[in-house]
């Protein structure tokens, strides 16, 4: 009982903590991403879509996160190179891609009634290390794309601390024009985090339909990529603080799971609303002050 | 040989290089001296490839520099210390200077810091902490930090903004020693100033900038002090006193003592400072010396550490208007109508209120009457104030200030960016407030009007304020006393 629930806790934080990588990449250059779930979305219907008609999960994995990609280059197009608003542009491409899925969707499936149903990606025992109690089967028998995201974790903080590259990538965030002055392409550094954080965000919008649904209803991000938001607030812009924050998420989402499954009185609606409760409740308590990048969600302008 | 030719550069309408000349040598330090919004940050920004000019080009021994690009600039040998240290906040200041030319190939913080300490060994300067952060150090701090960056990357020329004013007294020997050293293995040194003296004792040759233009080449030895600050203000009116605009005996707002500081720097020193009913006093000084804060603190959006301001004209405090410097960010909302930016005032909104509620009606009256009163050329008062020209919008901010019944007016540099019928408007108004009784405050780094306009003239400098003698109002013993002689 307590393993199947930390293990779910791990399975629904795994999508969340993608986007949220991705998100932190991409804030650390200085954009608010607000597209990602949109960026989500938009990999979680094309990942299945391709997996369907193809037969190849590999094939349905590139296409989630080149999906991811493309909602993102037209964000970069707007934010980057025309300046626009970020949360406008952002939220608009939300919007965009909630009804380019659902238009796919229904004229795909949606008349037909087949069955837009594929494999999901199996699980794997990592040998001894799953046998140990409790925490084996709690960590260490998932789908490989679990333990991608828990390597992620490291190699983001590496990336961002321990390398030029990550170093430029907060100059950008921090200060663009001194960043410029110093010679770093600023609008280059930005593009390539917009689409990093592309390609994560559909990855995980991938592992939704791939690893965890196995189908694709509409609208079955469900608000994850506003999550991923919320968490790269309440883990203070470091990666193991974003795993923590993605687990308090993926626990509240399976504790609800949990409690629909015991068959109570109690409205199901009520349930399904506590992980978004819970990251609300935390964000008012823990608060966003400071620990963002300095020219977070600034247009740049290069003189 | 660093040459810059014909160099022009225009914001807005306003033009701030005039095709400026500049040549420096290897091996020697050039002064480039003049007031605030000369074009000296402008110049060395068209060399250092920040800005594209309209018209002229840059090079160094012959070979173009390419312009627009920061980082070819570099490449061929510029490094720039920035008046305002261009450093990334919440980075430690070792991953700041691995922006430098400190590293040996792979990326090591310990080496960077290694270097950097050495480097600061040299100089005399002390590194923070291993790992602190910017956000956390001081001016001076960030300076030296920026210096040794400048410094890492080796460059054929540095140009240094305004380095000195932020440097400790004792870091300041060092440092000019550093100078003459980086002057001895060859490199060209640009040193931009507005201290005369700085400029005289270290540089080898003096380049003076005025309002964009060129106006002054000379060498220490062939120059003085006086003369440089007669080519860097230009000729002035005659001195005249204004006896009418001198007021009575009447004190109408007095400052005792009013001292503030900020990260350990002195912005304000013990200002003391009594003003009369009906004059005008003018307050001179270079920007930056503590002014904006002293106008901030008058505005109550800043609160002094220790002093005190008694408003002694009746009224009290609700009869001091202040119009502060930046009137697009801080006077006027340009969204917003006309009339709806005059009941911005907390007086005029009283005075258009029935029962609770705005009169609309009487508020787009009252605002009619201002703008024909005070000459404003606007189609009406529903249009929004983005509409209005930058005097237009000047004037209905003057008019906003008087209109809300004050016996006290600070104004800070109210008319800069104006043109010269728009100054006279603006100074006439003022005139005529001080005729009534009414006393100014008149803030300004521009000699002239403070001159024309001011019965009393005080000079500010590094915070402290001083009250000048008729005798000291010409262009050469103001310069000097806005450059600190006194200080």
């Amino acid at each position: 009982m307590l393993e199947a629930f930390l293990s779910s806790s791990i399975g629904m934080a795994t999508p969340v903590l993608l986007a949220a990588i991705g998100e932190l990449l991409v804030e650390e250059s200085g954009i608010i991403n607000i597209g990602i779930e949109g960026a989500m979305l938009s990999g979680a219907f094309f990942a299945l879509a391709v997996a369907y008609f193809s037969g190849s999960t590999a094939l349905g994995l590139g296409a989630g996160m080149a999906a991811g990609a493309a909602i993102n280059a037209l964000l970069a197009v707007l934010v980057i190179n025309l300046a626009v608003n970020q949360v406008v542009a952002g939220t608009a491409l939300d919007i965009f891609a909630v009804g380019i899925t659902g238009v796919f969707y229904h004229k795909f499936f949606g008349i037909t009634g087949k069955a837009f149903i594929v494999p999901l990606i199996p699980k794997l025992r990592l040998g001894p290390l799953a046998d140990i109690p409790l925490i084996g089967p709690a960590l260490f028998h998932h789908n490989f794309l679990v333990y991608v995201t828990i390597a992620l974790v490291p190699a983001t903080g590496f990336l961002l601390w321990r390398t030029r590259y990550g170093l430029s990538l907060r100059a950008a965030g921090e200060r663009p024009e001194a960043a410029d002055a110093l010679g770093l392409d600023v609008y280059r550094l930005r593009w390539q985090a917009l689409l990093a954080s592309g390609v994560l965000a559909g990855l995980g919008g991938a592992y939704l339909t791939l690893a965890y649904a196995g189908t694709f209803v509409e609208n079955i991000s469900a608000g994850r990529g506003y999550v991923a938001l919320a968490v790269v607030i309440l883990g203070r812009w470091k990666p193991w603080g974003l795993a923590a924050a993605s687990v308090l998420f993926g626990a509240a989402m399976a504790l609800q799971f949990g409690l629909q499954a015991l068959g109570t009185t109690i409205p199901y609606q009520l349930f399904l609303a506590l992980p978004y409760a819970l990251t609300l409740a935390v964000l008012a308590i823990v608060g966003g002050q400071a620990a963002s990048p300095s020219a977070l969600g600034e247009p740049y302008r290069r003189p | 040989m660093l040459a810059a030719r014909n160099i022009t550069k225009r914001f807005g309408t306003t033009l701030a290089l005039d095709r400026a000349d500049f040549d420096a040598h290897p091996g020697e330090i050039h002064a480039l001296v003049g007031e605030n919004g000369a074009g000296k940050t402008t110049l060395m920004n068209v060399i250092a490839g920040r800005i594209r000019p309209e018209g002229g080009e840059a090079s160094l021994d012959g070979v173009a520099l390419p312009v627009g690009s920061a980082l070819g600039a570099l490449k061929a040998g510029i490094a720039v210390v920035n008046q305002s240290p261009m450093l990334f906040e919440r980075m430690s200041w070792e991953e700041n200077l691995a922006f430098g030319g400190f590293e040996t190939g792979r990326f090591d913080l310990a080496t960077v810091a290694a270097n950097a300490r050495r480097l600061a060994a040299r100089l005399g300067f002390a590194l923070p902490y291993p790992g602190t952060t910017i956000d956390e150090r001081s001016m001076a701090e960030r300076v030296r930090l920026e210096i040794l960056r400048a410094l890492s990357f080796e460059p054929r020329v540095l140009i240094l903004d305004e380095p000195t004013s932020v440097l400790a007294p004792s870091e300041l020997g060092a440092f000019l020693h550093l100078l003459r050293r980086l002057r001895a293995e060859g490199r060209i040194i640009v040193l931009i100033t507005h201290k005369l003296s700085e400029a005289l004792s270290v540089a080898d040759r003096v380049t003076v900038l005025r309002e964009g233009r060129v106006v002054e080449r000379t060498r220490p030895a062939e120059t003085s002090e006086a003369e440089l600050a007669r080519a860097m203000i230009g000729e002035l009116p005659e001195p005249q006193t204004r006896a009418h605009l001198a007021g009575g005996d009447e004190v109408a707002l007095t400052i005792e003592n009013l001292s503030l500081q900020r990260d350990g720097h002195r912005i304000l020193d013990r200002v003391t400072l009594s003003l009369r009913a009906g004059e005008i006093a003018g307050l001179a000084g270079v920007d930056g010396n503590g002014q904006s804060e002293l106008v901030e603190i008058l505005a109550r959006a800043l609160k002094a550490d220790s002093g005190e301001i008694r408003m002694i004209a009746a009224g009290g405090d609700a009869a001091l208007a202040v119009i502060p410097e930046n009137r697009d960010l801080v006077g006027l909302i340009l969204d917003m109508t006309l009339w709806e930016n005059l009941m911005l005032s907390r007086p005029l909104r009283e005075r258009a209120t029935r029962r609770a509620w705005l009169d609309r009606e009487h508020a787009i009256e009252l605002c009619a009457g201002l703008l024909r009163r005070f000459g404003i050329r606007a189609p009406g008062p529903e249009i929004s104030a983005a509409a209005l020209s930058g005097g237009n919008r000047q004037r209905l901010e003057v008019a906003r200030a008087i209109a809300s019944d004050p016996r006290v007016i600070v104004a800070h540099n109210i008319c800069r960016g104006l043109d010269l019928a728009g100054t006279a408007e603006v100074h006439r108004t003022l005139s005529e407030f001080a005729a009534a009784g009414g006393s100014v405050l008149l803030i300004s780094s521009d000699l002239d009007e403070l001159l024309e306009m001011c019965g009393r003239l005080f000079v500010i400098s590094a915070g402290r304020i001083r009250e000048t003698a008729v005798s000291e109002r010409n262009a050469e013993t103001l310069g000097m006393l806005m450059a600190g002689s006194w200080t």
